[in-house]
């Protein structure tokens, strides 16, 4: 479910971004007096937990040759609690992103939301309304899966509504919701399965750290379980039924009209002031396309064969330029490098 | 591994290594936010941002085939949406690169433009890991402001990523040797879950090792480090010709593009 930047448009990027760091640093705050100083190791080897349990995988009924593997952020708010879930998740997520570029840097924001902080509190607060006081397996069972269930959703309908939002799909919203929506749905009731395995066995092995965690919520009530959920389905509910009201209109192709099909209708575009004004600007000010659009059907000549071939050679000035400069800089990097000797060696510091 | 690989690279020494954790980071996000606000059409003026991830890592002597490879490990989401494009969008256009002028659909030019950004960015992105050490990072996002309770989370995160993927191996490789058979779909789920509890079993009992360990060496919740790096000219060279290249590049794309 990583996101990559270039599902996102920058305004919306931004924006999660500041959203992901408003909601850390709450969560931060909040979380103060739950983690003391002798807590930070735990919280910092259960994020770590969360890498090596990615790792266990398991055969899928009915796909043969396909593995599966728990993704481990509910889990970790069950155990830990929704604030300290929350924050170990989060911090999973920086790291895949840093260290392993699983997922964009711009994208981050909306990763943060989408993989930490909503299943975290969603997760808890859906699993503390079904799982009650976990007296049965079957309690136990259900709550997790349920809770995967909607928090993994919500989650891929975030995705789905963020790319939408930045006006990027060339897919039908409908279509890239749905098929979102539905791989999660079979990949949460495979979380909720595992989630539910791992902690019935650690009832059975380890029934301390199971209390510990159910007391170390950070006074996670059920109403303000109810509340989440309740939020959670308005603000995605919300997001959803907006956009369907305003995608036959709203979002147009962002480069291209159809003049084969007069009555095409358009999927994406952007319509903010902003935008129109650098497309003005751009159209009274550039020479040239970068390409040329066909003025008839498919076959036909285009007419304006003189500003193609000024548009190709502008490209190929591009592309042949920057691969020139690349072979300079690797040729001048070669040089200094014989020059100064190998500079593999370790930092003194 | 790949990850340790990365590691590795970040402890070099080269001019990109010593620059500041903090200019460096604000540079990715900002060349990021430029090359993801070029409209989907221009393909070829990508070529022109990729110079400077290019010359980053040439400048810091990483290698470009381990960075193309580890770009297309993290690539089949993007790939799936990029490829997409081309049952989306099948609307006709004319593409010309010099000389060459051929009939293409609207979405390959998309998926083009999907492909090479994500390259790009991932690049850069890439470039600052392998040039910059994880303690550094931290620093540096201590420094912009990130919540202590935070920085010391992912620190401890990053200490112990490497020491619990070394023991899922080994469960792993315990499991492979006693599982001789394909199990039911109960069975494998009852095995991986017990296998996942003793993993954060003995990942809470590390914990408690580790915790009592530091806090008997005096851990009062902060990491100190020696010395405070402060940005230097060099930082401001680096930060003034990114944004030179993106000005010109910027100018480049309005006018011929």
């Amino acid at each position: 479910m990583h996101m990559a930047n270039e599902l996102l448009s920058v305004p919306v990027a931004v924006g999660t971004l500041g959203a992901a760091a408003a909601g850390l640093g709450f969560v931060c705050h909040k979380a103060k007096n739950i983690i003391t100083s002798d807590k930070f190791a735990l919280m910092g080897i259960m994020g770590a937990f969360v890498f090596a349990a990615q790792m266990v995988n398991f055969q899928l009924p009915l796909m043969p040759g396909t593995s599966g593997h728990m993704v481990g952020a509910v889990l970790l708010a069950i155990i830990l609690g929704p604030y300290a879930g929350a924050i170990a998740i989060s911090a999973v997520v920086i790291i895949q992103c840093l260290i392993f570029q699983d997922g964009g840097l711009l994208a981050l924001g909306c990763n943060i939301i989408n993989m930490a902080l909503l299943p975290s509190f969603l997760g808890y607060g859906v699993y503390r309304v079904f799982a009650g006081a976990e007296l049965f397996r079957g309690q136990i069972y259900t709550g997790s899966i349920v809770a995967c269930l909607v928090a993994l959703v919500a989650g891929a309908v975030l995705v789905s509504v963020e790319s939408a939002v930045s006006g990027v799909l060339s897919v039908p919203f409908y279509t890239f919701l749905f098929t979102m929506v539905g791989v999660h749905l079979i990949i949460g009731v495979i979380e909720g399965v595992i989630t539910g395995a791992v902690l019935l066995y650690l009832r059975q092995v380890r029934p301390d750290i199971i209390a510990a965690g159910t007391a170390n919520t950070g006074r996670f009530s059920k109403p303000v379980a109810y509340m989440t959920i309740i939020a959670a389905t308005v603000v995605i509910g919300a997001g959803i039924s907006h956009l369907a009201s305003s995608l036959p209109d709203g979002l147009e192709w962002s480069y291209a009209e159809r003049p084969d099909e007069p009555d095409f209708e358009s999927i994406v575009s952007n319509q903010s002031p902003a935008v129109t004004a650098v497309e003005d600007f751009q159209s009274r000010y550039s020479v040239l396309p970068d390409y040329t659009i066909r003025s008839g059907a498919f076959g036909q000549k285009a007419t304006d064969g003189a500003a193609e071939a000024g548009a190709g050679w502008q490209s190929f000035a591009a592309v042949s330029g920057s691969a020139a400069t690349m072979g300079l800089i690797w040729l001048g990097a070669l040089a200094l490098r014989k020059r100064n000797g190998v500079q593999n060696a370790p930092r003194a510091d | 591994m790949h990850h340790a690989q990365i590691d590795r690279l970040s402890y070099r020494a080269s001019p990109v290594h010593a620059l500041d954790a903090r200019v460096k980071l604000i540079c990715v996000l900002v060349f990021s936010v430029f090359v993801i606000s070029l409209p989907a059409t221009s393909v070829s003026i990508l070529a022109c941002y990729a110079i400077w991830p290019f010359a980053v890592l040439v400048t810091a002597n990483i290698p470009i085939k381990f960075v193309l490879k580890h770009i297309l490990i993290v690539s089949p989401f993007v790939a799936v949406l990029a490829v997409s494009n081309l049952l989306y969008d099948k609307e006709v256009v004319v593409a010309v690169f010099g000389p060459w002028r051929w009939e293409t659909t609207g979405g390959l030019l998309r998926c083009f433009s999907i492909c090479g950004k994500f390259i790009i960015t991932m690049t850069a992105l890439v470039g600052l890991a392998a040039t910059t050490r994880f303690s550094d990072l931290l620093a540096a996002m201590a420094k912009l402001g990130v919540p202590h309770l935070f920085v010391v989370q992912l620190g401890f995160l990053y200490r112990y990523i490497f020491m619990l993927i070394d023991r899922g191996y080994h469960v792993l490789r315990a499991r492979a040797g006693r599982k001789l058979r394909r199990l039911g779909f109960g069975d494998e789920v009852k095995t991986s879950a017990a296998i996942v509890g003793s993993i954060f079993i003995g990942s809470i009992d590390l914990a408690q090792r580790v915790s009592m360990a530091m806090q008997g060496r005096g851990f009062d919740g902060r990491f100190h480090r020696l010395g405070k790096k402060r940005i230097a000219g060099a930082d401001y060279l680096f930060a003034a010709i990114l944004a030179l290249y993106i000005v010109g590049l910027q100018f480049l794309g309005r006018v011929f593009y």
